[in-house]
């Protein structure tokens, strides 16, 4: 991770992001109700749960891609419920979706560089040299590639921003054993950077070696909260029944 | 509907005195605009209706007024102009269905270059009309067609023009009630899940937009005899586009409302051309804005109030017990996988993937996300193509071919997300699932199958109650309600293989039972094959003796599941998310 | 010379909708009136005996004007249906053409030569405007290119299009980028009207064959890039000039329609396109 990249902007005494008693939905159907959430700065939130309890319609909400339909989002005591989408990444707050997670019609550089004026790929070197794969393939079309390396190529957009909270929804999805560790070596060393972050993660394993606290979500809520990180594996796993 | 059939005898009846209480010319502009009316009932049909917009109409109007105006020139008898009419309207209309053949079974979906072939085609007919000058009479039109004998083109024509305005109303409106009429707002709604039901949406637009040709043909008979010259202009893209202006300020989703669009810029236009000049652009600014804010246009806006002041829906029809047919005995089923490989552009998403399934009853097929599951039901059902290797069924190759190939063979799929129609009724869902690979081409055209009813039918009826309220508009069930209409319509449509991608995604527990039991108690009774996707071990293990697992597009592993339980390469995969 | 010259005017009408169809992928069907606005832009100036250069900045600020009111109260509510742009537009070009009317009138009007004369090229002596029209156009294509490939418009315009919610979480305000760039679009496309108007008849109607022509050029080249609006424009204007000369204007026009109709049907995406 370059210094440059991990600057955060202030250190709060109180809780960086505050979601509290947020709902919505699509149309007139509610996914998500009451969902309360607080992050401290460095710390990191999972939030699991089985296909289609509104995980990603909750991450939507929470980042303003969707608009929710009550309840309040704070940033830095600020509260930011309204503030478009595109305008929460430069006041630190940034998003890597689920789905359709780039622009697979844009080469792999301009995936990266995009959104940034100096069009300069120096912010990515500490994620090259974990990511090699995505460095050598600067020139192809992000379609092209296999949809684990797309979600690497979005995890890396998103981890080299100078964001201090990160949203990522099922950032290890189709990704190999190999880079799942690499993923979460990165979130390790931007947490000791103190940045914070939400992760909706499916992968157990993955969550017992980076979460804080964990939420299980079910129906639109959440249904469990656990922060003790020995028994957090075991106490989801027999939640969820797999 | 009843309404539509009342209101269109009222006003056609009240039409009748036009030419008593107001001059005859009024009754001559009236019926030109009727005219126009009628052409832009077709252009309903297919845009309001079906969903895709014909931008070109005017040809086919252009058409059929030239083909009548030439036979009516040679001053012929009653026989002869009755064969021209026929004419005008058939070659219009197997123009129109044979565009829309080529077109429509190319690509699924309505896109906008349907559109723009159209209005292309409208500039060629222009174009020929300009040049061809010995078979039209070229820029100065066809001239000197006298009326027809005996009917003068002033007053009589206009009785004339109200009857067939009236007939074809009818007409129109006695389709709308025929599972052809529900299966071409089927196709508006979700094109994608009716060619899963087995039906070829191509043909049945190009259906619905043979009769728009062929009712603007009809239209351009008479119009032909109530102008007597048929200039280019008739077959050119600014009357297509006018036709397309007033049926969306009408309201184009209905039958009267296009006519009144028609009829009442018409008049509009005529009356306010020579007091203020700008007329038009009073109709652009209209236009604009039932484009951006009323896309039902004047109909839509006063069906709005009228079900408003009305209230209360239309009786649920009882279903006669009329059992239909027991389809083939399920044989043995036999769903081979063979080294299938597939590709999403340059990325591979099934690799080498292997297996066999030769006996009924319930599989499971479960492995990390982005591991090829969905991928391996969409090369079944022609969502995918194989790339190397192969899929066959009951011994017949499947793979390449287009999504109602898929169903005709007896697979039947449900998508992780529900898909459904969302604004019909639970009913029309579940009659247009009923339907599938049993409707004939008589039945498309009665009422009969809407009585229809299966031993299928009642049993999911029962199971899940909240679909005896049919009346009900299925976009507004809740996520579980709307999981579960589309598990009763893949049911009902009784196929021998069912796919179900994650039948239990987005239910509640309470609902999760419910769906269990359904799926377990009918695939036991059924004889079919069920091919399910799912993540949730737990309702692996109640649901199946077979459990196959994907990993990075091809097979880990397959047996009982405890078997995959003791498989040490299913542990390392799952090592990461929990113990399987 | 002339093929040249022909490609380059298909080419130069084409500009703008490349970028407003192309990239925005608005079906805009007011594009001719764009046109129209430019060519009345070079009437005023030449009839208030103004420098004719000075039609450009006024064609830009009519079109600009009108193109950003334009976005803000019809298009950007339309961007996620974009059959509707087609019939938004459509309504719109008839009130444009009807605004044109009532300012200057239904007839004919004809805007002075205003490099009348012809250059010697050595080989055969060509008219002096045709040729600066070619040099503008090159010129033109060649900055927007340039600036394309320079900034991260072109990028982040196709990033808009084919994902906005993403790029609105990479941090890209859709809202403003979408107008900006449908604003450019139009902008060019009166400046074309400006370079035609000494050349072609200026009516309200006038507008009618350049959208025609526009559409096939992209639909037969391909959307997205400039590779596709000049392949496009060459095979189209090619067609045309071909079996003009060799049978009549009528069927070379009925040749371009037939060739667009194939391409509609069988390979909609075009010949260059990055899809």
């Amino acid at each position: 991770m370059s210094g440059k990249s991990t600057r955060v902007r202030e250190m709060p005494d109180g809780p960086l992001l505050a979601v509290r008693r947020l709902a919505g939905g699509y149309g007139d159907i509610l996914v998500v109700s009451e969902m309360t959430l607080s992050l401290e700065p460095g710390r990191t939130v999972c939030i699991t749960g089985r296909n289609g309890v509104g995980k990603t319609t909750f991450v939507r909400l929470a980042t303003g891609s969707l608009t929710p339909s009550s309840g309040t989002v704070e940033f830095l005591s600020r509260t930011i419920t309204e503030v478009p989408s595109n305008r929460r990444r430069n006041i630190g707050i940034g998003y890597a979706p689920q789905e359709n997670v780039v622009f697979d019609g844009l080469t792999v550089r301009e995936n990266l560089t995009l959104h940034h004026d100096d069009r300069s790929l120096d912010r990515y070197r500490d994620l090259f040299d974990r990511f090699p794969r995505i460095p050598d393939r600067l020139q192809q079309r992000a379609g092209t590639l296999s949809g684990g390396e797309k979600k690497i190529l979005s995890f890396c957009r998103v981890l080299a921003e100078d964001t201090s909270v990160v949203f990522l929804d099922e950032p290890t999805e189709g990704v190999q054993p190999e880079n799942i560790s690499l993923m979460a070596e990165s979130i390790a060393a931007a947490k000791s950077r103190g940045r914070a972050f939400v992760i909706v993660e499916l992968n157990l394993g993955f969550v017992e070696q980076i979460a804080d606290e964990a939420i299980l979500m079910e129906n639109g809520g959440c249904s469990h909260r656990t922060s003790n990180r020995t028994t957090m594996r075991a106490e989801l796993s027999s939640l969820l029944r797999i | 509907m009843a309404y539509i059939r009342a209101s269109s005898c009222a006003a056609a009846f009240a039409l009748l005195f036009v030419p008593i209480i107001w001059d005859s010319f009024t009754a001559y502009q009236l019926g030109r605009y009727l005219l126009y009316g009628m052409v832009a009932q077709g252009i309903a049909l297919c845009w309001g209706r079906t969903g895709f917009l014909p931008l070109g109409q005017a040809l086919f109007f252009g058409l059929g007024a030239y083909v009548t105006g030439a036979v009516l020139r040679m001053d012929p008898g009653w026989g002869l102009i009755l064969l021209a009419f026929l004419g005008s309207i058939l070659l219009p209309s197997v123009l129109a269905g044979l565009v829309g053949i080529l077109v429509f079974s190319r690509q699924i979906g309505s896109g906008p270059y349907f559109s723009l072939i159209t209005l292309a085609l409208s500039m060629l007919g222009l174009q020929l009309a300009n040049s061809e000058e010995w078979l039209t009479g070229g820029f100065n039109g066809m001239t000197g067609i006298p009326g027809l004998p005996g009917v003068d083109s002033y007053e009589h024509l206009f009785f004339v023009i109200v009857a067939t305005l009236l007939a074809t109303t009818l007409l129109l409106e006695f389709l709308s009630r025929t599972p052809f009429g529900h299966l071409l707002e089927a196709i508006r709604e979700n094109e994608e899940r009716l060619q899963y039901f087995g039906f070829r949406t191509g043909v049945l637009k190009a259906a619905a937009f043979g009769i728009s040709g062929g009712l603007a043909g009809l239209a351009g008979a008479l119009y032909a005899p109530h102008q007597g010259i048929v200039t280019p202009q008739a077959v050119g893209f600014l009357l297509s586009a006018e036709l397309v202006v007033w049926t969306a300020v009408g309201g184009r989703f209905g039958l009267i409302g296009p006519v009144a669009g028609a009829v009442a810029i018409g008049f509009l236009s005529s009356g306010l051309r020579d007091a203020f000049q700008y007329w038009e652009l009073v109709v652009g600014i209209a236009f604009i804005v039932a484009v951006l804010r009323f896309p039902g246009g004047i109909g839509g806006f006063c069906a709005g109030i009228a079900s408003r002041i009305v209230r209360g829906s239309p009786a649920v029809r009882r279903r006669r017990d009329h059992r239909v047919r027991k389809r083939q005995d399920p044989g043995h089923p036999d769903l081979v996988y063979r080294n299938v490989n597939a590709s999403s552009g340059p990325v591979e998403i099934l690799r080498d993937l292997s297996f066999e399934i030769n006996r009924a009853g319930t599989h499971c097929i479960i492995g990390p996300n982005g591991a090829g599951k969905t991928s391996l039901i969409n090369v079944l059902t022609g969502k995918l193509a194989v790339s190397s290797g192969s899929v066959s069924w009951k011994g017949r190759v499947i793979g390449a071919t287009e999504p109602y190939r898929a169903a005709r063979h007896g697979i039947g799929r449900k998508s992780q997300v529900p898909s459904i129609f969302a604004t019909m009724g639970v009913g029309q869902n579940l009659a247009v699932a009923l339907w599938a690979n049993r409707l004939d081409l008589r039945d498309m055209l009665s009422s009969a199958p809407h009585l229809w009813t299966s031993g299928m039918f009642e049993e999911l009826l029962s199971r899940f109650p909240f679909l005896h309220d049919e009346s009900a508009s299925a976009g507004v069930l809740s996520v579980g309600q709307r999981q579960m209409l589309d598990f009763a319509m893949t049911m009902l449509a009784e196929p021998e293989l069912v796919l179900l991608d994650e039948p239990c995604a987005g239910l509640s527990s309470a609902e999760t039972e419910k769906m269990i039991d359904a799926i377990a108690e009918i695939s036991a009774r059924s004889g079919s094959t069920f091919l399910i996707i799912e993540h949730d071990m737990r309702l692996v293990e109640r649901l199946s003796d077979n459990v196959l697992v994907v990993h990075q597009g091809g097979l880990l592993a397959s047996g009982t599941m405890a078997e995959i339980r003791e498989n040490p390469n299913v542990r390392k995969v799952y090592s990461g998310a929990g113990n399987a | 010379m002339n093929f040249v010259y022909s490609v380059t005017v298909l080419a130069l009408t084409v500009a703008g909708l490349a970028i407003v169809f192309g990239l925005l992928r608005v079906m805009n069907m007011a594009h001719g009136e764009f046109v129209a606005l430019g060519a009345y832009s070079a009437l005023i100036i030449q009839q208030s005996d103004l420098p004719f250069v000075l039609a450009v900045p006024l064609a830009i600020a009519l079109c600009a004007t009108l193109g950003w009111l334009i976005e803000w109260t019809i298009i950007r509510h339309l961007y996620s249906r974009p059959f509707d742009t087609l019939l938004a537009t459509w309504g719109l070009a008839i009130v444009m053409r009807e605004g044109i009317e009532a300012a200057f009138g239904r007839e004919f009007k004809s805007v002075d030569q205003v490099l009348p004369g012809t250059v010697d090229l050595h080989v055969f002596d060509y008219p002096a405007y045709r040729l600066v029209l070619i040099a503008v156009t090159v010129l033109m294509l060649g900055i927007l290119l340039g600036w394309f490939k320079r900034s991260n418009a072109g990028a982040r315009i196709k990033a808009m299009v084919e994902n906005p919610g993403l790029a609105e979480a990479a941090g890209i305000d859709t809202e403003g980028l979408a107008r900006k760039t449908f604003v450019v679009g139009v902008s060019i496309t009166g400046v074309a009207g400006v370079l035609l108007a000494p050349l072609v008849r200026v009516e309200p109607y006038m507008g009618f064959d350049y959208l025609l022509s526009s559409f096939f050029v992209l639909v037969v080249g391909g959307l997205g890039t400039l590779e596709g609006v000049l392949i496009g424009s060459a095979v189209i204007g090619g067609t045309d000039a071909a079996i003009s000369t060799i049978f009549d204007k009528t069927a070379g026009y009925l040749g371009v329609l037939l060739l667009s109709i194939l391409f509609l049907w069988l390979r909609p995406h075009g010949i260059y396109s990055r899809q």
